[in-house]
């Protein structure tokens, strides 16, 4: 703009001025829409960044959602098949497109879609006998009990291939040869289980009597097969008559159901001596009797519903009497005799069915009832649960299939099951556990948060005891009683010790900090008492010096202190061994052991308290001393003045003035050590017990989110259990920051209005 | 001495004491460190220990402490014992043993023990007997074969590396372009045109790069056969060991060696280390990979986060009208920065990798899924969540320095006519660009030292490929990368063998400690000169 004012100075042309202003009139207008555009861009992006903010808000709570949200079930589809008598089961496959159902006389395939029958196959075998029982369907491989006392054990297959985009799948009936059980008796019911060693199977052939036939088939390295066959017969002594016959997948027990209400646990370990381990009363009403018996996956609870439409939940606990049954849930009760309980083949939920069609979905581990469909009315008969537990199959005595699929992704999380005790298979009393991931399929997740939240409020406990004394002596003294020009070297420091990476923290306190520690471990709880022991000495030598003319400048202790310091804290360490070997036998460890019970982990609290408590000196520090100096001088000042020693100011003017300050220093101390990842991930052993040893280690919800979130798939209960952790912590340090920060404001403004 | 308590010294003593304690936990830790990590490339003195039992242990003394728990002599002096690191890994088991002073009957320092670094099974201590060539005995004794090893090692080396650019570089490319082939004849496929001139001209390449790949192959082959020398050494036990000479990293006499060998030897051993690949699952060798990928995804992080963050504290302090909304969000942004670090990453994995990437998957790389291209941690994620992570850094830092703008500066600016936009672009931006700066340094040391978001969004052990390379399009932003501080705790917590990585891992530390404590000394140092500034202006 210079040079055309000064033209315009220069030539002073009324034209020229006139056309210059329309110019710069122009270019005036051209500027302030830039600077309008310009402010609406900068609006945005601020707005962007808060908006980032709240995102991550949003995006975690997002993923955390399903959890919650309960389950639902939608009919797919209802068909009637022409069948020539009512099915006495009935499975479907992996993708829910094929069914099959067991009638009187066959087997038989259908299209779930549309009902078209895909095949049927009748047992060769069979002859002019009935099919009138048949074992659970379990995976595809189970008995078939027949109206001559004879078995057929038969397995079901699906050949699921994939062309040019569409799916097919072949079902397959393989046959075996058929056993004479019962010796023309009919098999009233039958329990089969197949194992890589053989098969076993119960058949229910009286009122009170059960045949247990055991195959076992030994492979020769050469030569045929040898086929061994016990048969052994018992009858029970239970006034009453068998109504329901189960057996585990390892064919170790079976489970029998009795028409007044008992269940009798029948060890099979050896088939030819068949011992009765007990009989107890498992139904809701006493006389009430089981009329479904089933186990979950794993073989580790035994499911019973029974006449008045009861469903009840007993956990197998070997040994416990007696039965080796223990009651563990009780369910929603149906309004009819269950006629069905299936399990799932992927958790521990389960349905049942009663007489008039209705629908309950149960979890067993949460002993929660997640949904009920209500049913026609009419006489239901069986019920399959899809492989994939994603829906389910309800057939009725006339043939008439209805179809459902059900939503139910994460049927193990309720409020209760995350942070509640919770009964769970093979424990006898409610716990809290955190095992998210086992060994084998059957497995029931552990999804209890407590021991995480306790394992991250004792990581934190410890690292608070040792960073609060130190830091806030620490920001009083460089307030209050340093010299200036050392204040200049002291800040800076403790701002790197700030930035030091917490990785490097956790190699140190993991790698080198904790076997040391291991060794030294008495010395270690001394420095507290030596230091201070050994800072008076310090101090009189100091003032001899200074009695003898030398003087030091005031506030220059902490030179003379450091070197001071070292040699206290090697004294105290030096002082620890001797006690150990002259006190505590020679090995703290063992006497640990021996006078408290207590055991000594390598990486433990101390080692995380000591690493975390480093971690947030510094920043405790830092808030505390900002609050300290900024008390209004004229306070301390006037204390002084009132002849109020400088310890006297500091401790009763200076300290009470500020107290908000330094809570709010200690609040966003605690909300750092409560996220700190690295460090507890490195510096303990992480495991999730709950113990407030300060020799133990614990699993704290960040380190457990950076160990299992890799690995957890997406959108499974695992990763989405994460995200709720990690919500927690954003929420809880959230909250604790925006009180501290809050206070210090406050604090700020109240300085303000003193002055 | 009531009047001494009462004075209130001890107390101001003890306040002292804690500062003073604090301080030299400080100190002691970067000594620490330092140490560790100076000492781990030093050349040490090879002993040859003879035990009470006749036996011979070689290798270097690492450690020397009192026996636990053992009786001390009647003079009341402990036993102790010495760790050694005996290497050998191949031969005897265990790269180090304990041996108690009392078993040891005499040590020494012949000037003619050998300590060899291999490329695979760790160091080898011992002395040299022969070297071979096609399984001819080509020098023998002890002297003559040290010399001719030493003449012949360039050339092994030179060999080794060459092996190694073909099998990287060439055999790279080729991998790379016969997978993009694979995925673009599959996109075709998906669109529905399995054939056509496009396809044959595809497969044709195909059937080119195939052939290429053998050729490159056989070269590789062709320059193994030639490489056929070896050398004979005779360990502690008086075991042979017959090493190919392409095995060997390099060769020393340290106890032969004088001063000034010893320090270019330090120096070419701390070159290897930062310019070097790992080997042996990350325990051995260099750490080049890692320094690449940390200083890529600091930069990237900060390309992103400068712009966003002074945007924004631009916003909060020029633009947006101060009230409780501004303040809240003031206070928001502060507790963004106390957020745990593993809650970024949470996000980050849930936003930008399943989200953000799983889309870009399903709109641009239909053809590889249902293997992630985006949808999966990548140095890309990883560096916009450490962004979203040091933003609050920035922000306060550009604000803190906005503050600090006296207000006539603008006023003037303004009264001379000048737009909003002029002012802050013009006159305020570059009065604060110090700050600026110093609020991004503080944010890179920040994402150079946090470890925990990473490990979810994108960080792996193991790096086959670096982001950059020499294949279009040059930048992979996709790709997974190693860094610095998950080296250090993936070397140190999740290797087999973590006594023998220990040392190297002293040394990434070291490594991580100085990059993170020099961007802070330079963001103090800039902060503490404008202050001084802004004093002076302010008078």
């Amino acid at each position: 703009m210079t040079d055309v004012s000064e033209e315009i100075l220069l030539t002073g042309g009324r034209l020229l001025s006139a056309r210059l202003s329309a110019g710069f009139r122009r270019t005036r207008t051209r500027r302030s829409l830039i600077d309008g555009l310009a402010s609406r861009f900068v609006v945005a992006g601020g707005l962007l960044i808060i908006a980032s903010i709240l995102a991550i808000l949003i995006v975690i709570t997002a993923q955390v959602a399903p959890l919650f949200r309960p389950p639902t079930a939608r009919p797919v589809a209802a068909v009637d098949l022409p069948l020539p008598s009512s099915p006495l089961a009935v499975g479907v496959d992996e993708h829910r497109q094929i069914v099959y159902l067991v009638v009187e006389s066959a087997v038989r395939f259908a299209s779930l879609a549309d009902g078209r029958t895909v095949g049927e196959v009748r047992p060769d075998g069979l002859g002019d006998a009935r099919i009138i029982s048949v074992s659970t369907l379990g995976r595809g491989q189970f008995g078939l009990g027949l109206s001559d006392g004879r078995v057929i054990p038969v397995e079901v297959t699906f050949d699921v291939q994939f062309r040019e985009g569409t799916r097919t799948v072949e079902p397959e009936l393989s046959v075996q040869a058929a056993l004479d059980v019962a010796e023309g008796e009919p098999v009233r019911h039958l329990a089969y289980t197949a194992t890589s060693r053989g098969s076993l199977l119960a058949a229910v052939t009286g009122a009170r009597d059960l045949t247990i036939v055991g195959i076992r088939e030994t492979q020769a390295l050469v030569g045929p097969s040898t086929r061994d066959i016990v048969r052994t017969r018992l009858s029970l002594p239970i006034p009453s008559e068998i109504t329901q016959i189960v057996m585990d997948s390892r064919g170790d027990h079976a489970y029998v159901g009795w028409a007044d209400g008992r269940v009798t646990s029948v060890d099979l370990g050896d088939p030819s001596t068949p011992k009765v381990e007990g009989s107890l009363a498992v139904t809701s009403r006493p006389e009430a009797g089981v009329s479904a018996l089933s186990l979950l996956i794993g073989d580790r609870t035994l499911l019973v519903g029974d006449q008045e439409g009861g469903v009840t939940s007993w956990l197998i606990l070997p040994g416990a009497p007696p039965a080796g049954l223990m009651k563990a849930h009780d369910f929603e009760g149906h309004r009819h005799r269950v006629a069905a309980v299936v399990p799932s083949r992927r958790d521990k939920g389960f349905l049942s069915l009663d007489a008039g069609g209705a629908v309950h979905v149960h979890y067993a581990t949460t002993g929660r009832t997640l949904l009920m469909v209500s049913g026609r009315g009419d006489v239901a008969r069986s019920i399959s649960f899809a492989p994939k537990a994603d829906g389910f199959v309800v057939t009725g005595p006339d043939g008439r299939l209805s179809h459902w699929a059900l939503d139910n992704p994460h049927p193990q999380i309720t409020l209760r099951s995350l942070f509640g005790r919770v009964l769970y298979e093979g424990y006898s009393e409610p716990t809290y556990v955190w095992q998210s991931t086992g060994a084998t399929d059957d497995y029931e997740e552990k999804f209890s948060l407590v021991p995480l939240i306790y394992g991250t409020l004792k990581g934190t406990f410890y690292a608070m005891l040792i960073a609060v004394p130190l830091a806030l002596m620490s920001a009083l003294y460089t307030s209050q009683f340093m010299h200036p020009a050392l204040k200049g070297i002291v800040k800076p420091v403790v701002e790197i010790m700030a930035a030091l990476p917490s990785v490097i923290l956790g190699f140190l306190a993991g790698l080198w900090l904790a076997p040391m520690i291991e060794k030294v471990v008495v010395g270690v709880f001394l420095i507290p008492l030596v230091v201070p022991l050994g800072v008076i000495p310090v101090l009189l030598l100091w003032q001899r010096l200074r009695g003898g003319g030398r003087t030091l400048r005031p506030g220059t202790e902490v030179a003379v202190l450091i070197p001071a310091v070292v040699v206290c804290v090697w004294a105290a360490l030096r002082l620890g061994g001797a006690v150990e070997a002259g006190l505590l036998g020679g090995d703290f460890r063992t006497w640990l052991h021996q006078v408290f019970g207590v055991t000594y982990d390598q990486r433990n609290s101390l080692v995380v308290g000591i690493a975390m408590g480093f971690a947030i000196i510094p920043i405790i520090f830092t808030i505390a001393e900002d609050a300290l100096s900024n008390v209004p001088p004229y306070l301390a000042a006037g204390s002084l003045a009132l002849g109020a020693t400088r310890w006297q100011t500091a401790a009763r003017v200076v300290l009470p003035t500020a107290s908000p300050g330094i809570f709010s220093a200690v609040m966003i101390g605690f909300g750092r050590a409560v996220g700190e990842t690295m460090i507890v991930l490195m510096a303990t052993g992480n495991t999730p017990v709950m113990d407030w040893s300060i020799f133990n280690g614990f699993r704290a919800l960040s380190a457990n989110i950076a160990v299992e979130l890799p690995e957890a798939p997406q959108g499974g209960s695992l990763y989405r259990v994460l995200f709720l952790t990690a919500l927690l912590l954003f929420i809880l340090t959230f909250l604790i920051n925006t009180a501290a920060e809050t206070v210090r404001l406050r604090l700020r403004r109240r300085y303000q209005a003193m002055i | 001495m009531k009047a001494f308590w009462r004075t209130g010294d001890p107390m101001v003593w003890l306040t002292g004491a804690a500062l003073a304690l604090a301080l030299a936990l400080v100190g002691g830790l970067v000594l620490l460190v330092a140490a560790n990590g100076l000492g781990f490339f030093w050349p040490r003195a090879i002993a040859r220990i003879a035990l009470a039992d006749g036996t011979v242990v070689i290798g270097e003394i690492v450690q020397r402490e009192p026996i636990p728990q053992a009786e001390g002599d009647p003079a009341g002096r402990s036993p102790h014992r010495i760790k050694v690191k005996q290497g050998n890994r191949d031969l005897f088991g265990a790269d180090f043993r304990w041996i108690d002073e009392a078993d040891i009957t005499h040590v020494a320092y012949p000037p003619n023990l050998i300590v060899v670094e291999r490329r695979e099974w760790g160091n080898l201590y011992g002395v040299i007997t022969e070297v071979r060539h096609g399984g001819q005995v080509v020098v023998q004794g002890e002297d003559a074969a040290w010399d001719a090893l030493l003449g012949r090692l360039p050339d092994a080396v030179a060999i080794h590396e060459r092996i190694r650019w073909i099998e990287r570089n060439d055999i790279g490319e080729i991998n790379l372009r016969q997978e993009r082939i694979r995925l673009a004849l599959r996109r075709h496929g998906l669109r529905g045109s399995p054939d056509g001139p496009e396809v044959a001209r595809l497969r044709s390449d195909q059937a080119r790069w195939q052939q290429r790949y053998d050729e490159r192959i056989a070269e590789v082959e062709r320059l193994r056969v030639q490489q056929t020398a070896t050398a004979l050494f005779v360990v502690a036990d008086g075991q042979e060991k017959e090493i190919p000479l392409t095995q060997i990293v390099h060769v020393l006499r340290p106890n032969s060696m004088d001063v000034v060998s010893k320090v270019s030897t330090y120096a070419v051993r701390v070159w290897g280390f930062v310019s070097g690949d790992p080997r042996e699952a990350n325990t051995e060798g260099g750490v080049f990979p890692a320094i690449f990928g940390t200083v890529l995804m600091v930069f990237i992080m900060s390309i992103i986060v400068a712009p966003f963050g002074v945007l924004a504290a631009i916003y909060l302090r020029e633009y947006a009208r101060q009230g409780p909304l501004v303040s809240a969000v003031r206070i928001a942004v502060n507790n963004l920065a106390g957020v745990p670090s593993i809650v970024f990453g949470v996000f980050g994995l849930g936003f930008f990798v399943y989200g953000v990437g799983g889309s870009i998957d399903r709109l641009f790389f239909p053809e590889a899924l249902p293997t992630p291209t985006f949808g999966t941690g990548g140095i890309l994620w990883a560096s916009l969540t450490m962004a979203l992570l040091t933003v609050p850094v920035v922000i306060v830092a550009t604000e803190e320095g906005l503050a600090a703008i006296p207000r006539s500066l603008r006023e003037g600016s303004l009264a001379l006519g000048a737009t909003k936009l002029e002012t802050t672009v013009r006159v305020v931006l570059p009065s604060v660009l110090p700050s600026i700066l110093t609020g991004i340094i503080l944010a890179m040391a920040r994402a150079a030292g946090e470890v925990a978001p990473l490990m979810i969004t994108g960080v792996v052990k193991l790096a086959p490929a670096l982001p950059i390379d020499r294949f279009a399009p040059f930048v992979h932003l996709e790709r997974k990368f190693m860094h610095l501080g998950f080296h250090i705790y993936d070397v140190g917590f999740q290797s087999p063998n973590v006594d023998a990585a220990r040392p190297a891992v002293f040394a990434t530390t070291l490594l991580l400690l100085a990059i993170v404590v020099a961007m802070n000394l330079l963001a103090i140092g800039l902060r503490n000169r404008l202050r001084r500034r802004y004093a002076t202006a302010a008078v």
